[in-house]
């Protein structure tokens, strides 16, 4: 080992915050001047400072990514909208925001671009919005600055109208039922105080003009849903609804015009509670869809092709080996493309020419990079860690294995949520209000006379209606879905929730689950790391990332390997301190360094880790009653020693993708409400099996495709958690099931004996809202004192 | 008790036009991102 004299004064990385040796950085060194340990760094925060924007160095919390070399990927798919003047906008999504400062920068850094007059970036969702002139600029110039910041933009595929047709609708209907109420308060009170006959006529015909917006446009979801429902045959909540509500507004409009008593109020407040319900449940959806979303990544947009090479009618003419940057739209099987160091693969296809090393992780979650050479098949959204590779295509980009599972996710979140227990209760709900006012009408009919008998009837039909019964399933469902997304375990739907709750066995995956999935550095000299890190700080392998971060957590000084020859499958060699090192693999798991004549100066250990919280989370599931089992293909001593260290005790080592979905089902058909947690594609038959299905964040996109939650953050706590969620909102659920389904039964009886008025239904929905409403807003109290225990 | 004839539409008016004000601002995209504002509030471009 070469011994430093004196300590080299370091200092951060003006951009990124590495520690550098002052002299040697890129940039120069003195010190009052910037210092950048990288060139990508020098020129994010030249692009930053160019315009005009010093200010983000003060502002921002947390420091930035660091700026990838990779090529920048097409942005042509961002759909394009023109605009009143000429302009275009753009609707798209930026990955790596961490803290407000990114987003204030990325903003303003857009705005800077020739021709943008106007950008707007989301911190909480990622979504941009930009507005430019074509005559005088490109969305192209402005998305490639984002990208050298070490931002990444790319397209959406939900643009975020959002919610405003419900929250019009809601609007109206809020608007309309406060000012129905003051009327209809003075109505009531007028009853006592013996109101004369014009100020009546007045105050229900104002009911009545204010009633009508709310059901004929407020409430027309309702409607439309009923009629959806009943031609494919499936009656759900909505019928039962829209039956009320056109029931009491045919009754308001009979009774106004005949100066007779109506139950408008009830309806419009109602309506106003559902949608509010609606709301709810739908930015809920909406989020996790999102998330959903951002992780099955897309493949690039363009493709670099060899000209002349297969039947591609691109612009390119002429035999020759040139190069053209094409859509990948243009791709046909055949063409072939050449891939450099850092670049995605646009298209699945056979390697023909070269050698390098692919990482995968999204479409497999194997986080180790694979040796790819001529004759081995590739897919699209692969990234070419190192190397240089020529592909021929074997399938359009459009069929692609990557784009098949992008459009299966957005089928996933287009489809309509799978009924609720509230659903379920939905046909007895109209059967029973049904045949109840049918033999009111002929029960008081027969006894008394018809005009009664028809009072009485309506009474029912709009009493029966099963308005808290509807409210709390978007309630207690969102309340659960927020409980355990705030602490990390992003549920896809109220179903999601329900099955949660029912979870008595939990079965995790081992790598990548139970382990961070990447190699982290053990064992190893901080000179010898020192040295490892100089030479690897440049290269995007994971290993090499590993060996920094090792490096910057131990507070070492990062050298400027100069001099850098990496060689796929060879490891990789530097100049530092004057003197070449090579770096390479020996045994499994350990990085040898040596010195220019081959000889060993030092090892480093790297080994898949266990995650920081997992004792805890295991304790913790097993603390109220929840089984927890590893189930992993790995080697069985393997498997033992990180269950051993996680404090699980049972273990099923050696288990093929087809084993553990055959162990789910046997553990189900034993009974047992199983759990599966995992994050590779090999998982994907056990998460589809699992009555819950876990997909670890950074997972493969085909993993997050089968399951039914998410598991954001990398914390196992969270399933802990999220179970105690569930359950709290099941709990919620069942107990706001017995007081609506209670209230009804109340109310249908009183109408039917003939005891109800309007003042008394006025009084009585929306007590039994407001006790579901109090029955959800409980669950995030109880999961609190829950976990707190 | 007859200042109820001009004093309910007076009423229905102004509330009218609060509502009126709302459906711009949710027509307008106001209420499409609730969770952004918070942290700009302090930018002074």
């Amino acid at each position: 080992m070469t011994a430093h004299g004196t300590q080299p004064k370091t200092r951060a990385c003006t951009w990124c915050g590495t520690e550098v040796e002052a002299g040697l950085a890129a940039g120069g060194g003195q010190q009052d001047l910037p210092i950048y340990c990288c060139s990508g760094c020098e020129a994010a925060a030249l692009i930053v400072a160019g315009a005009g924007l010093d200010a983000y160095f003060e502002r921002r919390e947390l420091l930035p990514p660091r700026p990838s070399a990779g090529a920048v990927a097409g942005w042509d798919h961002i759909p394009r909208v023109a605009l009143a003047g000429g302009l275009v906008q753009a609707q798209l999504h930026v990955d790596g925001l961490r803290c407000a400062a990114c987003t204030w920068v990325t903003e303003r850094v857009v705005l800077d671009s020739p021709g943008v007059v106007e950008a707007h970036v989301s911190y909480g969702t990622g979504a941009a919005r930009i507005v430019w002139d074509p005559a005088q600029g490109d969305l192209l110039e402005a998305l490639s600055r984002v990208q050298r910041l070490g931002y990444r933009p790319r397209a959406v595929d939900v643009a975020g109208t959002g919610d405003r047709d419900l929250l019009l609708r809601l609007g109206v209907a809020a608007f309309a039922t406060s000012n129905v109420m003051m009327i209809v308060a003075a109505l009531y009170l007028g009853w006592l105080g013996g109101m004369t006959g014009p100020y009546q006529v007045l105050f229900r015909w104002v009911v009545l003009i204010l009633s009508t917006p709310v059901a004929l446009y407020s409430a027309a979801p309702f409607f439309r849903g009923a009629v959806e429902g009943l031609k494919v045959r499936l009656l759900h909540m909505d019928l039962p609804i829209a039956i009320a509500v056109a029931a009491i507004y045919g009754q308001g409009l009979v009774a106004t015009l005949r100066g007779e008593d109506a139950w408008l109020d009830s309806m419009t407040m109602l309506v106003t509670l559902l949608l509010a319900g609606r709301v709810l449940e739908q930015r809920g959806r909406r989020r996790a869809a999102e998330a959903a979303q951002a992780l099955a990544g897309q493949a690039p947009t363009t493709a670099r092709r060899l000209t002349g090479s297969g039947t591609g009618t691109g612009t390119g003419t002429g035999m020759g080996t040139g190069v053209e940057e094409v859509s990948v739209d243009l791709l046909a099987v055949g063409d072939r493309l050449t891939v450099a160091s850092g670049e995605d693969l646009a298209a699945d296809g056979v390697v023909t020419a070269g050698k390098g090393l692919m990482q995968v992780a999204m479409l497999t979650g194997e986080s180790e990079p694979i040796e790819v050479g001529p004759g081995r098949s590739v897919v699209a959204g692969a990234v070419l860690v190192s190397g240089d590779i020529q592909v021929e295509v074997q399938a359009p980009a459009s069929e692609s294995l990557l784009a098949r599972m992008a459009d299966m996710l957005r089928d996933a979140a287009s489809r309509p949520p799978l009924p609720t227990a509230a659903d379920r209760l939905a046909p007895w709900f109209v059967a029973f209000t049904l045949l109840t006012a049918a033999a009111a009408l002929i029960g008081w009919g027969l006894a008394v006379d018809l005009s009664t008998a028809a009072r009485v009837a309506v009474s029912v039909l709009v009493v029966a209606c099963p308005c808290a019964l509807a409210l709390s399933a978007p309630l207690t469902a969102h309340a659960g879905l927020g409980a355990a997304a705030r602490r990390g375990l992003l549920l896809r739907s109220g179903d999601a929730v329900h099955r949660t709750a029912l979870v008595d066995l939990v079965a995790l995956d081992k790598t990548g689950t139970l382990t961070w999935g990447r190699p982290r550095v053990g064992q190893a000299d901080d000179a010898v790391l020192r040295i490892a890190a100089g030479i690897e700080r440049a290269s995007v392998h994971p290993i090499a990332r590993a060996i920094v971060a090792a490096a910057a957590a131990r507070g070492i000084a990062l050298p400027l390997g100069q001099d850098i020859l990496e060689t796929p499958g060879r490891g990789i060699s530097g100049v530092v301190d004057g003197q070449r090192y090579h770096l390479g693999a020996g045994d499994a798991g350990v990085v040898v360094l040596t010195d220019a004549s081959g000889v060993e100066v030092g090892q480093l250990h790297l080994t898949d880790q266990i995650r920081d919280d997992v004792r805890s989370a295991v304790a913790g599931l097993v603390g109220f009653g929840v089984g927890v089992a590893l189930v992993t293909g790995d080697h069985p001593t393997v498997a033992q020693g990180i269950a051993a260290q996680a404090g699980i005790s049972e273990v099923w080592a050696g288990q093929t993708p087809q084993d553990k979905a055959q162990w789910v089902a046997d553990r189900r058909a034993q009974g047992h409400r199983v759990m599966f947690v995992g994050d590779g594609v090999n998982d994907g038959p056990a998460l589809a099996e699992a009555d819950v299905g876990i997909a670890m964040g950074h997972g493969a996109a085909s993993s997050v495709l089968v399951a039914d939650g998410i598991l954001v953050g990398g914390r196992l706590s969270a399933l802990r958690a999220g179970v105690v969620a569930a359950r709290a909102a099941e709990r919620a659920t069942r107990r706001n099931i017995v007081r609506s389904v209670g209230y009804n039964v109340l109310a249908v009886t009183l109408a039917l004996s003939g005891a109800i008025n309007p003042l008394i239904a006025a009084v009585l929905m929306p007590l039994s809202s407001a006790l579901v409403i109090g029955g959800a807003l409980s669950v995030e109290r109880r999961v609190r004192k829950e976990l707190e225990r | 008790m007859n200042a109820v004839f001009y004093l309910l539409p007076v009423a229905l008016l102004l509330s009218g036009t609060f509502l009126l004000l709302y459906l711009f601002a949710v027509r307008q995209g106001q209420f499409d991102d609730l969770d952004d504002p918070p942290l700009r509030m302090l930018d002074d471009d």
